[in-house]
């Protein structure tokens, strides 16, 4: 089982870095070293995007408003599970 | 709509509301510093009859106040006809709806303006959608240029760390760039929006 990477990219200048930690703090508990890293990527223009291991799970832009946990979890399971 | 003296009392002035801030307080002072007054909207404040109350709602961690509230706070600190009281849009959340963004969206800086029986005259919102408009040109520009930033409608994760870092200094350059557009741009909406009022 290859370590999966998580970036989230947050619009620094709206307030959302709580979303972004309860996030990143979600991820750890339910992942730990299966992560090989959350990135944290402050931006702008109301961004906030998931992306596991290159594919954007989440994007404001496209599915409005922010993730449920559940959502990036399941994301992050699938792609411990799939092949290398 | 109207506010109770008592309730736009309990607002912090803006020094006040300087002296509590969290974070970017760097940010303001400097855009403070940056902002050339443009006379004729002095002036159409200066010559308003009596003082205007003026609700502002803000957060300290939103991009959109740290750049527009300087532009207000330099102008009642100029014009002298301007009473400021700022509040927290997220403890305020009554005063919000009264100004939602297109009638949904908790969009700040809100400056309301009221006379002194607290009827409200007046509020600008945000930015002017000329700053919007011209950022976003200058944006797609800055990405026509560099074809190695990809789309602007991608996401930036995906770019190497070295462009998307290239990328941030050049977005953050153009912004300081049209900063001074901004400025007078918010002195122009404010400037017609009090030489409409009723109260002249």
């Amino acid at each position: 089982m290859r370590p999966v990477k998580v970036k989230i990219t947050y619009c620094a200048e709206c307030g959302y870095e709580t979303q972004t930690l309860d996030l990143a703090k979600a991820l750890m508990y339910e992942f730990g070293s299966r992560l090989s890293g959350i990135e944290l990527i402050p931006w702008d223009s109301g961004t906030f995007d998931v992306s596991v291991d290159g594919q954007l799970v989440h994007s404001m832009r496209r599915e409005g408003g922010f993730p449920e946990s559940d959502v990036v979890k399941k994301a992050v399971r699938d792609r411990l599970a799939s092949p290398l | 709509m109207t506010i109770t003296k008592e309730r736009f009392e309990s607002g912090l002035t803006y020094e006040a509301y300087k002296e509590a801030m969290s974070r970017n307080r760097d940010r303001v002072e400097a855009n403070e510093q940056r902002v050339t007054l443009d006379p004729d909207t002095a002036r159409a404040f200066k010559s308003l009859p009596r003082p205007l109350n003026v609700v502002v709602l803000a957060e300290d961690w939103c991009g959109d106040v740290i750049a527009n509230l300087p532009v207000l706070g330099r102008l009642a600190d100029e014009v002298g006809t301007l009473n400021v009281r700022i509040f927290y849009r997220d403890q305020n959340d009554d005063l919000m709806q009264r100004w939602l963004n297109q009638g949904k969206y908790k969009s700040i800086p809100v400056f309301a303006f009221f006379d002194e029986h607290f009827r409200e005259l007046g509020h600008w919102i945000e930015r002017p959608a000329s700053v919007t408009e011209m950022r976003a040109k200058k944006r797609s520009e800055i990405f026509s240029k560099n074809p190695e930033y990809g789309s602007p409608d991608s996401p930036v994760d995906a770019l190497p760390e070295d462009v998307r870092t290239r990328l941030q200094a050049d977005l953050q350059k153009m912004r300081d760039e049209t900063t001074a557009f901004a400025n007078a741009e918010v002195q122009r909406e404010l400037r017609e929006l009090v030489t409409a009022l009723p109260v002249r």
